[in-house]
């Protein structure tokens, strides 16, 4: 190929002779300078579902494949509706989150950290990521799974487009995640916690599944505390869960527990209020709900509403 | 948040004709669980109108009503606040590109030093 020396050409190479230096990225460099330990140096996911994409369509087949991957039923074509944007031609983010969230499963999205998203492999989980292949000025957004990876070879394993085993270059892989800001999700079963969890992202996870599909929250609420015995939240979160499915003992069993766990949480305490009073109890309704109030904090309002609500119904 | 008049009358009208896109995720009493992650209560009204807002630009960009509902409805508040903030921004993955050529030149260069990957025949140097 020949260039007839024009600006733009010009211009380009010599953007490529000042870059060609520093193609190494910066987390695969570090990760493969200083091996973390516990971190295998390889795994593949080999029985790792593939659905090949049709035009634009990567973000259904490759939540697709996650969602079959973690038991449940799906085909790209049978996402469409839920999480592709026809006028767009592509999915957004928050869509394949939400999408995961109505097939009963955890959403989970992953820190920005390679190491994150290798140990994620390493443990048997596909990573649904995005990337941009091209420019942050010129981008073309993809979805793929990430399902196997080689540290000596430096090489990660996609199921990416219309390949189903395609191996790209850490470094370049890294590029292309960067541009995204590292995005990258798990779809779980609610009773498997990511191993690269925090209690936090986890438990925010669970919240944002509660609205859609409290009997799996509740399950991973469980799961949240037998990890981290002394979230107040989680304990808070296992009783809304119950009462969302209207089981009010249970409800108010893992509110008491949050508020003998953690007394000064207002939130246990004006929740067990609201329990107590449909279940009856009013006197301890009318007690807690006036632990909630002495508390106050940003949802006092909240907790006078409750206890006016008690009040009001003799 | 500002909220102007009519975003509130228009509002206002969707969830009288029947339209609302989601259950109340807070019932009488209860602190949600959003809420208590969140550390903060979202206002009501303004978490209802991004909602439909979120709905009615799911609709302009060709999904089907029926869907449309849903699928708001399975986004958190903070998903639902950020689609009605900023959708048209954000980006939408499905291997969309301009083919212009500078693109073209510049990407085939950064393709071969690895830091995109767009030509299925190059081979980074690394």
């Amino acid at each position: 190929m020949q260039f007839r020396t024009t600006p733009a050409a010009a211009g380009v190479f010599v953007l490529a002779a000042a870059l060609l230096a520093g193609c190494a990225a910066p987390q695969i460099s570090s990760l493969v300078e200083r091996r973390p330990p516990g971190l295998a140096a390889r795994a593949e996911i080999a029985a790792a579902p593939f659905f090949p994409q049709e035009a634009y369509q990567c973000g259904p087949a490759s939540l697709a494949a996650a969602l079959v991957h973690a038991g449940r039923e799906a085909t790209p074509e049978s996402l469409l509706p839920q999480v592709f944007l026809p006028a767009r031609k592509g999915s957004l983010q928050a869509e394949m989150l939400a999408t995961t969230r109505r097939h009963r499963l955890v959403a989970y999205p992953l820190a920005p950290l390679l190491q994150d998203l290798l140990r994620e492999i390493a443990a048997g989980n596909p990573v649904v990521v995005l990337q941009n292949l091209a420019l942050s000025w010129a981008p073309r957004w993809h979805y793929a799974v990430a399902i196997g990876y080689d540290l000596d070879a430096r090489e990660i394993v996609l199921r990416s487009g219309v390949t189903r085993r395609e191996t790209m270059s850490l470094d370049t892989f890294e590029h292309t995640w960067a541009r995204s800001g590292h995005w990258a999700m798990l779809a779980l079963p609610a009773d498997r916690l990511p191993v690269t969890a925090t209690e936090t992202s986890f438990i925010a996870a669970l919240a944002a599944l509660e609205r859609v599909a409290p009997a799996e929250a509740h399950t991973g609420y469980a799961r949240a505390l037998a990890r981290w015995p002394g979230s107040a939240t989680a304990q808070v979160g296992l009783g809304n869960a119950s009462y969302a499915m209207r089981d009010l003992p249970g409800a108010a069993a893992a509110y008491l527990r949050a508020t003998r766990d953690h007394p000064a949480s207002a939130d246990a305490w004006n929740n067990l209020a609201q329990a107590l009073h449909e279940l009856g109890s009013r006197d301890e309704a009318l007690a807690a709900a006036r632990r909630a109030v002495a508390l106050g904090g940003a949802r006092s309002q909240t907790y006078r509403e409750t206890l006016e609500g008690i009040l009001r119904q003799p | 948040m500002k909220i102007g008049f009519r975003r509130v009358m228009a509002g206002l009208l969707i969830v009288c004709m029947g339209g609302l896109t989601a259950p109340l995720p807070a019932l009488a009493g209860i602190v949600g669980t959003d809420t208590v992650v969140a550390g903060v209560e979202r206002e009501r009204l303004a978490s209802l109108l991004e909602r439909s807002d979120v709905r009615a630009r799911l609709e302009s960009l060709g999904v089907d009503a029926t869907h449309a509902k849903a699928r708001v409805a399975a986004l958190s508040d903070t998903e639902a606040a950020q689609l009605a903030a900023q959708m048209d921004q954000l980006p939408a993955g499905g291997d969309l590109l301009g083919a212009a050529l500078l693109v073209f030149l510049v990407l085939l260069a950064t393709d071969i030093m690895g830091y995109t990957k767009i030509f299925p025949f190059t081979r980074s140097v690394r």
